[in-house]
């Protein structure tokens, strides 16, 4: 892994996130830059949905801030893309996986116009990008876990973003599937766009990504890596949930 | 095929024909939908909450102000409607089914104030599609024109929103909004049906059609003609077979009635070949 | 969505009636004449005979205050030559606007036309009146004229025959109305009191000296419903009155005059001694003219209360 290169894409600055009245994550901070990519870990219900979604602008910061692209979540939405998991959508729908795919490209093309020449050809590239181009005209449902994940990820590529936001990409997701989804994830990070993807894999995350961000319902830590995949660091974001099996390493439970 | 004609030649039957195809097809389309976006109770409860605008149309204005009366309270009722499914990830089965035999107990009161009760009553809920008027065609075309438009211009959105509101939401879509269009096109589409088959058989049309063609294809296109293609059918055959049945046998099937009855038959006939397909798979 | 399809399927069956209909159009030296109710529908045979084509649009039994004209009624208007009403609102609800869709542009006859109308008590009754004109013969009268004058106009070749046989039914009808008064006649005074299924009899009550009591369905027409209050005034007045018998409709289902009935501990009167109120009896059966209709009225109600027929 490089060191970072990029400009400061998404800052964190003691942010604290509530749903109404409740508060629900407390006090993170960090900053993610262009070319890098970032992993949310946590257990279940530590709000890392959460912390994606606040980055969206779809949740109230109620202390401190976030800042995307130099600015508020809401203005930066054009150029963030989300990777929703796979199972939230229905295998049934009666959609291509080029009309997935092409859906990206939604919001640039704008209210009452047609997606154009242009539009297709991102979509194409970007079904390219995951591996997936001789799928085009299947049924998305026809599609593995796997597949359908990287389906959506190429959504995400075709439009262009600067930052890239997924939510548990890896879960249950075949060996091949995980290979392109980094693989693409690895190229977005060269063309200079920063990467933040929660997960429980933690082999991944010294695998793949630059910095970790430690999560259970408030920050425990942001770092490097290897800095902060570290025994006490994980018992303390997993509280009892940790195991430790050897002095210095810990299998995680989910 | 001069059976599936004859009954043509006068103009009230080629009016109610040209109401039944026009309004088939809008519906149809509006049906691909419901049916994708599991709104076949919502689409319920909106026939029975535009059913008093149509009762207090027709108090104040006679028969032209049926459409007025209904179109304020399509209005009305899918602000309601969209709110009450809004405001909790899962929609509120009970508010909204208090919200419908709310709204149709106050249409049936007002209605029973008539002395043409029971003959208006029948009216409103089964249409009456005979004595369709140019006037009517006319409303129908225009609707229907609306509802296409709509469709046409924010179906991209749409489609996206039904198949990923998560996904939607996240690039910005406000979801509340595309949900209230959806909601507003079934209502209007209820509205164009009242004097053709009344407020009670529209829900045929907004869910058969639609139901159709995803038992016989997976491409939105391939549902989407099926389902025009099933309403279209139905509308010619249902009045072909209530025309046939009262001239050549005195037999009364009422008009409206026969043709849903026809659409529901062909329903029938496509989840045939959908399991025939099936068990040759 | 299931509501709606049994709803479709009973609807579309509702009225499946009689097998075989009298649509065919006539011969090409008859006129078409398409006649909204049995009575009218009657009055016209008599008084067109063979030169008039009869079409029949509300048959036996059939309420007409609440009709949906099939395809077959709107091909017949749309073919007719002359359309002949009741009049008085009782094809109100249906028959204007399916005339506009059959796009028959002649003359609809009014058969009520110079009848002295009786209004109602003015709470929700239909505006334009009573509209059960013709159990009162000398109003039949006029409406048998009402028609014979449209037929001559239309067809004036037939004047001869039409009013000849204006003429004659019009005899038989001053004939049954000297009948009535003999028989009515014969009540003592103190029953000449009349309860009904609704209210159906006004001009019948008026022409013979009989005193109308009530209906079970306060109104002239058949969608109103009893309260509970009005239902038990009523009960309240047969005991009042002393009236023997409550007497139920040909084309109304006979519950409530049972109940009623019951309730006062009086006789009803139903079944096949209903009284034609609104229509007339199947084709070739003695309630299916409206002289033999008429008839058996006079001759249940004059029974029922003591009289003799």
């Amino acid at each position: 892994m490089s060191e970072p290169t990029g400009p400061v894409l998404l800052r964190f600055d003691h942010a604290s996130l509530a749903y109404g009245r409740a508060r629900v994550v407390e006090d993170v901070h960090g900053s993610v830059h262009g070319g890098e990519a970032v992993a949310l870990i946590g257990p279940n219900g530590a709000g890392k949905s959460t912390l994606l979604r606040a980055v969206l602008g779809l949740v109230d910061v109620v202390s401190g801030r976030i800042e995307v692209l130099g600015s508020t979540p809401a203005r930066a939405r054009r150029d963030v893309a989300y990777v929703p998991q796979v199972d939230t959508l229905d295998a049934q729908f009666p959609v291509s996986v080029g009309q997935v795919v092409l859906m990206g490209r939604y919001r640039d093309v704008g209210w009452l116009r047609r997606p154009g020449v242009r539009d297709r050809a991102l979509a194409d590239d970007a079904l390219e990008a995951v591996g997936l181009a001789e799928r085009k005209d299947d049924r998305f449902g026809t599609l593995s876990g796997g597949q359908r994940q990287r389906v959506l990820l190429a959504r995400a590529i075709a439009q262009q973003p600067r930052l890239l936001l997924l939510d548990e990409p890896f879960n249950g997701v075949d060996a091949v599937s995980q290979q392109a989804l980094l693989a693409a994830l690895r190229r977005l990070q060269d063309d200079g766009a920063a990467v933040v993807v929660s997960t429980h894999d933690l082999a991944l995350a010294h695998l793949a990504c630059d910095e970790v961000c430690l999560l259970n319902k408030h920050q425990v830590a942001f770092g490097p890596t290897e800095a902060t995949l570290t025994p006490e660091l994980l018992r303390a974001a997993y509280g009892g949930q940790a195991l430790e099996l050897a002095v210095d390493s810990v299998i995680v439970a989910r | 095929m001069r059976y599936l004609l004859e009954p043509f030649g006068s103009p009230f039957m080629q009016r109610a024909l040209a109401e039944a195809l026009l309004l088939g097809a809008v519906a149809a389309v509006v049906s691909v939908f419901v049916v994708l976006r599991r709104l076949s109770f919502v689409a319920d409860v909106l026939t029975h909450t535009v059913f008093p605008g149509v009762v207090i149309g027709f108090v104040v204005a006679g028969t032209s102000g049926i459409v007025w009366g209904a179109s304020v309270f399509a209005v009305l009722s899918t602000v309601l409607i969209t709110v009450l499914a809004g405001r909790s990830r899962v929609t509120e089965d009970a508010s909204m089914a208090i919200v419908l035999t709310g709204f149709f107990a106050v249409g049936v009161v007002l209605v029973s104030r008539q002395t043409s009760f029971t003959s208006d009553l029948t009216a409103f809920l089964f249409g009456r599609i005979l004595t369709v008027d140019r006037q009517q065609l006319v409303v129908t075309a225009v609707i229907g024109a609306a509802v296409l438009l709509l469709l046409g211009l924010l179906g991209k959105e749409l489609l996206f929103r039904a198949f990923d509101p998560a996904g939607a939401e996240a690039r910005g879509y406000r979801v509340l909004a595309l949900d209230l269009v959806l909601n507003l096109v079934v209502a209007l589409v209820v509205v164009a049906a009242v004097r053709a088959v009344g407020t009670v058989l529209v829900i045929a049309l907004l869910v058969v059609p639609g139901a159709a063609g995803r038992l016989l294809s997976d491409r939105l296109a391939g549902i989407t003609l099926i389902a025009v293609g099933t309403a279209l059918l139905a509308g010619w055959l249902g009045l072909v077979a209530s025309w046939q049945a009262s001239v050549n046998h005195g037999l009364r099937l009422a008009s409206g009635a026969t043709v849903v009855l026809v659409l529901v038959l062909l329903y029938g006939v496509a989840a045939a070949i959908a399991t025939a397909r099936k068990v040759r798979a | 969505m299931v509501a709606a399809v049994v709803a479709a399927g009973l609807l579309a069956f509702a009225g499946c009636g009689s097998g075989g209909s009298d649509r065919a159009a006539g011969r090409s030296d008859q006129i078409d004449v398409v006649a909204t109710t049995p009575v009218v529908a009657d009055f016209v045979r008599n008084v067109g005979g063979d030169r008039v084509h009869v079409v029949q649009i509300l048959k036996p039994g059939v309420d007409p205050h609440d009709y949906e004209a099939s395809p077959a009624d709107i091909q017949a208007i749309a073919d007719a030559d002359l359309v002949v009403k009741s009049g008085v609102g009782l094809e109100a609800t249906w028959l204007d606007e399916t005339v506009s869709s059959a796009g028959y542009g002649g003359e609809v006859v009014d058969a009520s036309r110079g009848v002295t109308i009786r209004q109602g008590n003015g709470t929700d009754e239909q505006a334009a009146g009573d509209p059960h004109i013709w159990h009162d013969p000398a109003d039949a009268r006029i409406m048998v004229g009402d028609i014979a004058a449209a037929l001559v106009a239309k067809d004036p070749a037939g004047k001869a025959g039409y009013e000849r046989n204006a003429a004659t039914y019009d005899a038989k009808l001053a004939a049954l109305d000297a009948e009535n008064a003999a028989e009515i006649g014969s009540i003592p005074v103190e029953q000449r009191k009349l309860v009904t299924n609704h209210d159906a009899f006004g001009y019948y009550c008026a022409r013979y000296g009989i005193t109308f009591v009530g209906s079970i369905i306060p109104s002239f027409d058949t969608s109103a419903e009893l309260s509970g209050k009005e239902l038990s005034d009523l009960v309240a007045k047969i005991e009042q009155t002393g009236v023997r018998a409550v007497f139920s409709e040909s084309s109304l289902p006979p519950k409530t005059a049972q109940t009623v009935a019951t309730e006062a501990g009086v006789q009803v009167v139903e079944g096949e001694d209903s009284l034609y109120a609104d229509g007339l009896g199947p084709v070739g059966s003695p309630g299916g003219t409206y002289l033999g209709a008429e008839r058996h009225n006079t001759a249940t109600i004059v029974k029922a209360l003591g009289g003799r027929v």
